[in-house]
Formats: structure tokens, sequence, C-alpha cells
């Protein structure tokens, strides 16, 4: 007893061990209005609503709207997925979210060999347009705003997917509102250089921007999620996550500039999908950073004159990365501060993570606690009924500035070599990315960094620790859906197929600036799948079918 | 590629580490990499996109003291039993295999009964992963 008294003893008289922010910003023990000497209230801070957006992109902020609440799901076949959808808008959710098996984010179908054993797993197979159409059926396209998330070169054809079903169910393509993650660019590191070769991977994203200018100006045709993406992939600090996504912004809208459109034709329809880590005040001083960095670069840089080029609009996702395997109902109260982070930070929409996250995808009960964890947010606490409510905090204040300053030194950095396209291709990029992992790694073994229940405060797994249970894919999804692509392969009207594809192939070969989305819609309504119009794009630049250079072209 | 030296005879230790299906989380790997490599091991790592066959034959080829194959997305339940199916088919059965990632608690112990030789997931230390490799080496070498 007398170690255990000891030990409270030692508890009791504890202080702040760490004194830096999670990203390494060193912190002074108090900030006074001294720190905020060169700040123009006028030119850096403002209202919400006004240039250059640093207290929020809306005057009146969630007076006018609620963010959105966006949990994402999918998995087994599209029926399940239909159902999964159809059960979150009955818990509260407001805007759709969908994820992909990976098979389809690498652009093979459920029949290839890579397949097996990933076929509905990490998400819904969107092999072909007979998919989205069971993943969406009974939902109206024209009432709902819909993710898709990518992140990979295939975004053109899951986007030609959703045109397909809204042309065939009678709604306007000028009314479809949402987004697919078309940052391919993301796609290289997260889901493999061969399946997302660099000149594939602009094309796609430019090519869903140039055709979204005409033809659907509600859809958020640039929708950056390296910022989500890539600092879970190595532990990114705030600033990295910045300069890294606005890089990756930069590279698509130079493309569709090149392609004759404008800035202001390109950037209202810009939306950014962030991370929310653990460190509240630093996200939130994060969101402010990126709100006032956009701003001016979109007018300053860019030129752009139309003041809805000038907003940076946030969706955010709270960190898996930061969650544990270890006693996992903790995730419900990291994700909660990092929701809370994100309302106060002024995002436009949030995916609260479920508290699973470490082990399976969400299960029911994990959803219903994000969504309430949300709910909440939004009607208890009442962090909602004010805009930028630590605005004018010498500390965010000074944390905005700063991180402000570092994400543009590294911004600039890429920029000097000449953009973050090259800044891959050298490998300066992967090298980021390892080092920083590294970096983390070590400051987490070392104890240096207190993650609760991972290096302190540990014990053993318990029964009862995911009261969730762990979410199971049933075992007949994979062998059902083969059979469907299987089925689909041999009814389809395949001289239509044929004729799509040349088509597509043709086009393709006309060089990178000829935009494919019209061809790959065209495929896609007359049932060609995934692996046949990515495939056909490969061939036609110069690389192999699949990205494994295991099948050969059908056609 | 592979030295001219009976692999009992070498002494330092060789591991391949790689993911396994279509999974691109990479962040774990990378890490065990890198600690492997600190601690004096030669590693060689595969990357993704690896079917189970080609990580044994990967594994034949270069010549390895030992597996270590990372899962996230489930692959542990589909890809790993193949994996482990093939190797005893294929008397791959003298290299261990380790398996570590996104791995349920309640599924270690199917892992183990199938004759995968350790499960690490997010929490083992550089040291647990490191003296259990050095164990599991000595073991086989004899």
């Amino acid at each position: 007893m007398s170690t255990k008294l000891d030990r409270l003893t030692e508890a009791y008289y504890e202080k702040v061990k760490r004194t830096r922010t999670w990203s390494g910003i060193q912190l002074k023990p108090i900030y006074t209005p001294q720190d905020l000497a060169g700040v123009d209230f006028e030119r850096d801070i403002a209202d919400a609503g006004q240039y250059p957006f640093t207290r929020g992109i809306h005057p009146d902020m969630y007076r006018g709207k609620l963010w959105t609440r966006r949990q994402g799901w999918g998995y087994g076949l599209g029926e399940d997925t239909n159902k999964q959808l159809k059960q979150l808008i009955e818990q509260g959710n407001t805007g759709l979210s969908i994820y992909r098996d990976l098979p389809s984010a690498n652009g093979i179908d459920s029949d290839h060999p890579m397949a097996e054993g990933e076929v509905g797993v990490a998400g819904v197979a969107l092999c072909s347009v007979q998919d989205m159409e069971a993943i969406m059926d009974g939902i109206p396209l024209d009432r709902i705003t819909t993710s898709l998330l990518c992140g990979s070169v295939v975004a053109p054809i899951m986007l030609a997917q959703y045109i397909a079903l809204a042309d065939k169910t009678g709604v306007p393509r000028n009314k479809l509102r949402g987004q697919v993650s078309s940052d391919p660019l993301m796609g290289y590191f997260c889901y493999g250089k061969e399946s997302n070769p660099l000149d594939l991977c602009v094309k796609a994203a430019v090519d869903v921007i140039e055709f979204c200018n005409k033809e659907m100006p509600q859809w958020n045709a640039t929708y950056i999620s390296a910022c989500y993406n890539l600092r879970e992939a190595a532990a990114l600090t705030a600033s990295q996550e910045i300069a890294l996504g606005f890089g990756h912004a930069m590279a698509y809208i130079r493309g569709a500039m090149a392609r004759g459109l404008g800035i202001d034709d390109i950037a209202p329809r810009a939306n950014f999908y962030c991370n929310v880590g653990i460190d509240f005040f630093e996200e939130i001083a994060k969101f402010r950073a990126m709100r006032r960095m956009w701003a001016r670069l979109m007018k300053e840089k860019f030129g752009a004159k139309d003041p809805r080029s000038w907003r940076f609009r946030l969706a955010t996702q709270t960190s898996g990365a930061s969650l544990t395997k270890q006693q996992p109902l903790n995730n419900i109260v990291r994700a909660a501060f990092q929701t809370m982070a994100s309302v106060i930070g002024g995002a436009q929409s949030v995916y609260c993570t479920p508290y699973e996250e470490t082990v399976c995808l969400p299960t029911d009960l994990g959803q219903e606690i994000a969504l309430r964890t949300q709910e909440i947010i939004a009607y208890e606490t009442g962090v909602a009924a004010v805009a930028d409510p630590l605005g004018g905090s010498y500390y965010l204040e000074t944390l905005t500035n700063r991180i402000e300053e570092e994400a543009s030194e590294l911004l600039d950095r890429i920029e000097e070599m000449g953009g973050i396209v090259e800044a891959i291709r050298t490998g300066w990029v992967e090298s980021l990315l390892d080092n920083q992992l590294t970096q983390y790694q070590k400051e987490v073994e070392s104890g240096q960094r207190t993650v609760v229940g991972l290096n302190t405060f540990v014990r053993p797994p318990r029964e009862g620790d995911f009261p969730g249970g762990i979410l199971r894919i049933p075992a007949h999804v994979e062998e059902e859906q083969i059979a469907r692509v299987k089925r689909l392969k041999e009814t389809r009207d395949s001289p239509k197929v044929r004729e799509a594809i040349t088509n597509l192939r043709c086009t393709a070969e006309k060089g990178a600036g000829v935009n494919l989305m019209p061809a790959i819609i065209d495929a896609v309504k007359v049932y060609a799948t995934i692996e046949e119009i990515q495939g056909t794009i490969r061939e036609a630049f110069g690389y192999t079918w699949d990205p494994m250079d295991m099948r050969k072209s059908p056609f | 590629m592979g030295e001219n030296v009976v692999r009992s005879e070498r002494q330092q230790i060789r591991v391949l580490l790689t993911k396994i299906g279509l999974d691109g989380h990479t962040r774990g790997i990378k890490a065990v990499a890198a600690m492997l490599r600190n601690a004096g091991m030669e590693v060689v790592y595969l990357g993704h996109f690896q079917s189970p066959k080609g990580i044994l034959k990967s594994a034949l080829q270069e010549d390895v003291d030992i597996i270590g194959v990372s899962c996230l997305a489930g692959e542990h339940l589909t890809l790993v039993p193949k994996l482990m199916r093939l190797a005893k088919e294929n008397n791959v059965e003298g290299i261990p295999i380790v398996v570590g990632g996104v791995i349920p608690d309640e599924d270690v112990e199917n892992l183990e009964a199938m004759g995968v030789h350790g499960v690490f997931t997010p929490g083992a230390t550089s040291h647990q992963i490191i003296s259990f490799i050095k164990d599991a080496v000595r073991e086989k070498r004899g």
C-alpha cells in the first residue's frame, strides 16, 4: 500500500511534461497582447465571412447552417451498403460518404486474381455501375450530398458511375452535389505507385475539374484528401499536412488552367478533406491558418477575383491513427475532442471516426456513438452558437500565425522544386514521409510522447473492450460479387461495350489534354467494368493493362 | 542477391517484410523495417501487391530466415491462411512466419493454430519484436 500511496503523492504533484504542440512547436507558459504586436485585425483576422476568412468562411457560420454530419460507411455487397447508408441517415447523418474496396481503388475488377480476399472488405466494390445502382437504391440523388471516397486515379470512373445513375434516374447533372475525392497523387503513396502513375494522376483530377466546370457546377470537383491521408500515413505535422495538401491542389489547378479554365472556374469548387489530430488548440489554429493561407494564395498568387474562390472549404475526419487498439472505448473521448476542435475550427463537414477504427470497419454501435458525439456538440455544448469563439485569444492567434509561417515556408520549398509532382518524382516527399514517421515512432516508444493505454496507464485486454463487437465481412460476399461480375460480363451487350471501349481508347490516344469523362461515362453506361476502363486508359498511355501486369485486355 | 553462404552459417539475420494483398498502408511495416535494420538485421522489403505465392517464392529466392507479413484490411482472415497452407504444401514450413497489423485480439489464437509463429499488433515495442525474431531464428537454426 505504501508504494501505491507514494505513487499517488507523486501523481498529485505531477507537472505538465510536454511543452510543445503535437507538431513540435515550442509553447510559452502564457501568451499576452505583446505576442500579437504585429497583427493587424483587418488584414490578418477580420470577421467571419470576410477576407482572409481566418475566422470562418461564412459571416453567420453555424447560425446559417450547421456543419454536415458525414459519417462514412460501405462494405459487403451493394445492397448491404445501401442499408448502412439508410441506417446512418435515420441516425442523424446529414451527408453520405461511401468507402470503396481495395480492388476498385486500384482499378481492378472483383474477379481479378489479386482481388482475392479483398472484395467488399475495406469498402464496397464499385466494379460497375450495377454496384452503384445497388448502393444508391431508393436514395434520391438530387436531395442529398455524397462523398465518394476514392483518393486514387480511378476517381473519374467512380464519378462516371454516379453520373450514369443520375442520368438513368432522371436527375439533372447540374443538380448533383457532393464530391469524389479526386486527389490521385495521394493514391501514389496510399494505394500504390503502380496503380497511380503520376501523369495519370494529374490527368484524372484535371479531367474531373474540366468536365464538372461545364456539366456539374454544384459538384466539388477538386477535393484534396491528401491532408487527411498523408498525415495518417506518416504522422505529419500540421504544417506538413497543409503544405502537401496545398501542393496537390496547386498541381491540379495549374493542370486545369493549362486547359483554358480560369482560376475562378476552379477554386469556388475546391474542398479539402483534413485531419483532426489530438492536440486541441493546434488543430483549431491549423484550420484558421489554412483558411488565411488559401485566401491569400488564391487572391494574390493566382489572381482570383471571385470571393468564392478565396474561401477555404473544410471537411474533416478525426484522426484514426491517433486512436488506440488498447482500451478502445477511450477512442470515443479522443474523437469527441477532435470533433469539438473541428467545430470550433469552423469545419463545413465532420466525420467522427468510430471507436473501433483500430481493429475493423465501423459497427452499428460505433456509428451511433459517433453521431451522438456530433449531436451533443451541436445541441448541448453551445460551441456552435458563436463564430470563431477562440478568435482574439493571444495563444490561438499566435499559434495560427506560427503554423501559417511554417506551412508557407514548406510550400515555398515545394514550389522552388517545381511543384509537388516534381517533389514526388525526386523522392523528396517520400523522404519527408519516412523521416517524419520514424521520428514519431521513436518518440512514442521512448515515452517522449504519452499515449494513454499504449505506453502509459496500460492494462491487458479485457472481455467487453469492444461492446459493439468486431465487424466481420460475411464469407459469401466475395463469391457472390465475383459471380455477379461474371454474369454481368456474359449478359451485357458486348458489341456496345466493345464500341465504347474502342471509343475510349481512341480518345485517350489523342493525348493527355483530351478529356476522357464523356467516353468513360458512355462506357460505364453499357456496363464496362472499372478494370476494363482503367486498363484501356493505362494502355493508351503506355502502361500495363493492370498495375500488377497479371491480366491482358480482353478487347 | 543471395550470398553463397549456407543459411545456418550466416551470422546476420535476414528478414523478409511484406504487405499481402492490395492494402497500401505501409506505416507499420516501414517502422518495423527501420527497427530491424537498426538492430543489425538485413531486411528485404517486398512492398505491396504481393500474393501468398509471390511471398513464398521471394522468401526462398532471397534465402531469408523469417517472414514478416503486415495486414490491415482483413487479409489475416483470407490471405494469411492461404499463405500458411501454401507454405505447408510446399514444405516451406522451415521459415517462420510472423504477422502484424490491424488484427483483433480474438483472431490471434486462430492465426497461431494455423502455424503463424507470432502476431504483433500496434503497441508492440521494438524490443519485443527484435527479441522474438532473434529467438525464432536461433531456434530454427538449431
